[in-house]
């Protein structure tokens, strides 16, 4: 045996036993992707166990293609995704660069600014969409039901009563709606992430080199220039992780989208993956293998864009 | 123009204070270099010039003008620091550039002065280059590029040298030395290396805990050490410093004198010692003579070889004229 060949050997476990762990899910949805196979039929008993007598080729992906939720839980899925990051990020950068300033009671503002994260999901969309949003008993339906009443005495004062009157009464939003569900989910998302994207944005921030911010100084660098030029590309590389990451959550996300809207008006791929799993298991699979390549692309059209923009 | 006037400056970190009042002058066009122990104040001294640690009392004065409250990047002064705080996601190109951009200048204007600024430093070849990917020498350069092209009304060093191996050092110190013999342009040099302060130094200010113990030009602080400090901190190796019945004889608290203007015999002379370590550069030899009953050890420096042993029995002569005398408060007397 030469040199390489006993290490080879020792390896040769562990990575079968990945190679076992990733394959064979992905190789079993492939291949219920490509088959009929429903999990009750009274028409056709012969399609609710997996064989390959029943392949379908690609009619499966053809049945998801032509679904009318599939569009819109693509576009979904989207549309939330960049919208957490986005904000997240954004949120993210400006309450690390603030924190990261020394000031009395650090500490506890630090903890209390992580402590979002540590609320189960399930637990955080209840939280929202009952407490804080709900258009009556929550903390919407009183702070708009109270501005309405403000308005309202206005109103009868003698001389600008008559401008008031022409304000129109406000309305409470329903988040459960069709329209608004995806925006619900998207704040409460966002609310939950950011502290994650605090955290690591800090730790970044804290080996920054200081002597680079003087000699900016010196070059006549204000704070704005120092943000932009060096805090900024500084930070490049976790905002890339703090997006890949967050990417690759919520994608999948679940648990809200359920919890506020049933997925009335606003699936995204694992609500339909869901849905087609009721029965259509074969449907589910095709649905499945569009979303594994759709979290590729997501992953690398983002990782090169924050790349771009901020490594230049 | 940099004519900088420090009128009783000082500076205190919370309680302690880490320069007393301090008054110094640096003329237009100088290169004074700042020497002493560590943690005596130099860069301290150096960054308040910059504007990037505030007063605690006193004035700085550029030009005559009082610059005490006037921000660094309006100050007209250029620093490169130790660690040479290079961007590092810039290229080359546009570390040496950043200033001229933050002051809005032209991108034609700013390429033109660029590459002028490459071209006598010898980085045209690493424009395109992240400073990740340069040597130190390099890097050290670029820091110098981002100085020169703001045509500073003044150089601010902090130890530019000390990250870099002894023969570069040798390199960079001569390159400094000629850039500024070029630009004539006023510079301080902060450093704790002897060599460099003697070699590039118009003038040396001498400091120890904040206080100026001397400021002088090389030659005078070697002839001439105002006190004991100066005698010991200046010359490479040490003064011989000691006091005692051998110093009285001279009518002096404390004498000193230098290695090399001691005389060695193995027959006859003043004083009588035993060899230690006889260290031979070729050029030149230092022995340490051991048990004379001055000093616990006496350095002298020979031109050329000189055979001797460990153990060996030798005599010192020193060279009377050269003997620098101290009075008790440890100041020179003539
Ligand atoms: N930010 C600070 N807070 C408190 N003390 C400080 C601070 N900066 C410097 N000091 C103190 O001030 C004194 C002078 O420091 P400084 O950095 O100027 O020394 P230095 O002469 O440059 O030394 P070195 O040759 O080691 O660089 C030191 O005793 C140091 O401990
Ligand atoms: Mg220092």
């Amino acid at each position: 045996m030469s040199d390489r060949k006993l290490p080879r050997l020792l390896q040769t476990p562990a990575v079968l036993l990945l190679l076992v762990w990733m394959l064979i899910p992905l190789g079993i949805t492939l291949y219920f992707s490509f088959i009929r196979y429903v999990l009750n039929s009274l028409r056709h008993p012969e399609w609710t166990s997996p064989s390959l007598s029943n392949w379908r080729g690609f009619g499966n992906y053809q049945f998801v293609l032509n679904s009318k939720d599939f569009l819109l839980a693509i576009q979904n899925s989207l549309f939330i995704v960049c919208s957490i990051l986005f904000l997240t990020v954004i949120l993210g950068v400006l309450i690390a660069v603030l924190i990261n300033k020394s000031f009395p009671g650090q500490g506890i503002v630090r903890v209390l600014l992580i402590s979002p994260f540590f609320v189960m999901p399930a637990v955080n969309a209840v939280l929202w969409i009952n407490m804080i949003l709900d258009p009556v008993l929550g903390l919407q339906g009183i702070a708009v039901g109270g501005i309405n009443d403000i308005l309202d005495g206005m109103r009868t004062m003698p001389v600008l009563g008559g401008f008031f009157s022409l304000w129109p009464e406000f309305e409470p939003i329903s988040f459960r709606a069709t329209q608004t569900s995806a925006i619900a989910v998207i704040m409460m998302v966002t609310w939950q992430w950011t502290p994650f994207a605090v955290l690591i944005f800090m730790t970044s921030l804290q080996s920054e080199d200081q002597q680079q911010k003087e000699a900016a100084t010196l070059d006549g660098a204000g704070t704005w220039s120092q943000f932009r030029f060096l805090t900024l590309p500084h930070l490049g590389r976790p905002i890339a992780i703090v997006v890949m990451i967050q990417a690759i959550f919520h994608l999948s996300l679940y648990a809200e989208i359920e919890i506020v809207s049933r997925g009335n008006g606003n699936k995204n791929l694992p609500y339909l993956i869901g849905e087609f799993a009721n029965n259509n298991i074969g449907a589910a699979s095709a649905t499945g293998i569009f979303a594994v390549i759709l979290a590729n692309i997501v992953a690398i059209f983002l990782l090169r864009m924050v790349g771009k923009t901020l490594m230049e | 123009m940099g004519r900088i006037v420090l009128d009783k400056v000082t500076k205190s970190f919370g309680e302690t204070q880490v320069i007393p009042p301090l008054d110094l002058t640096i003329e237009n066009g100088e290169f004074t270099v700042f020497v002493g122990p560590s943690g005596c104040g130099k860069s301290t001294l150096l960054r308040m010039i910059a504007g990037l640690e505030d007063l605690t009392s006193g004035n700085i004065l550029i030009d005559g003008e009082d610059a005490t409250e006037v921000p660094p990047s309006k100050r007209g002064l250029a620093m490169v620091f130790q660690s040479y705080a290079l961007y590092p996601h810039m290229t080359v190109r546009k570390n040496i550039g950043f200033p001229l951009r933050m002051e809005k200048m032209s991108q034609a204007e700013i390429d033109e002065r660029v590459e002028a600024a490459a071209k006598s430093l010898n980085l045209v070849d690493y424009l395109d280059r992240k400073p990740g990917q340069l040597s130190g020498g390099q890097r050290q350069r670029v820091a110098i590029g981002r100085a020169i092209v703001r045509d500073p009304s003044a150089f601010l060093f902090d130890e530019p040298l000390s990250n870099l191996d002894a023969a570069l050092r040798v390199g960079m110190r001569l390159e400094i030395s000629e850039m500024h013999e070029r630009m004539q342009t006023t510079m301080i040099y902060v450093t704790h290396d002897q060599v460099e302060a003697m070699t590039m130094a118009d003038r040396i200010v001498v400091l120890q805990a904040g206080v100026i113990e001397q400021v002088g030009t090389p030659l005078e602080l070697y002839h001439k050490p105002q006190n004991v400090f100066v005698a010991g901190f200046i010359g490479s190796p040490k003064m011989n410093i000691f006091s005692g019945p051998e110093a009285e004889k001279h009518g002096a608290a404390t004498i000193g004198i230098r290695p090399e203007h001691t005389d060695v015999s193995m027959s006859e002379g003043t004083w009588k010692g035993t060899v230690g370590v006889a260290e031979h550069l070729g050029s030149d030899t230092f022995i340490h003579v051991h048990n004379t009953g001055l000093a616990d050890m006496i350095t002298v420096r020979i031109s050329g070889d000189i055979s001797v042993k460990h153990g060996d029995t030798i005599y010192l002569t020193p060279q009377a004229e050269q003997i620098h005398k101290f009075d008790a408060q440890g100041l020179r007397i003539e």
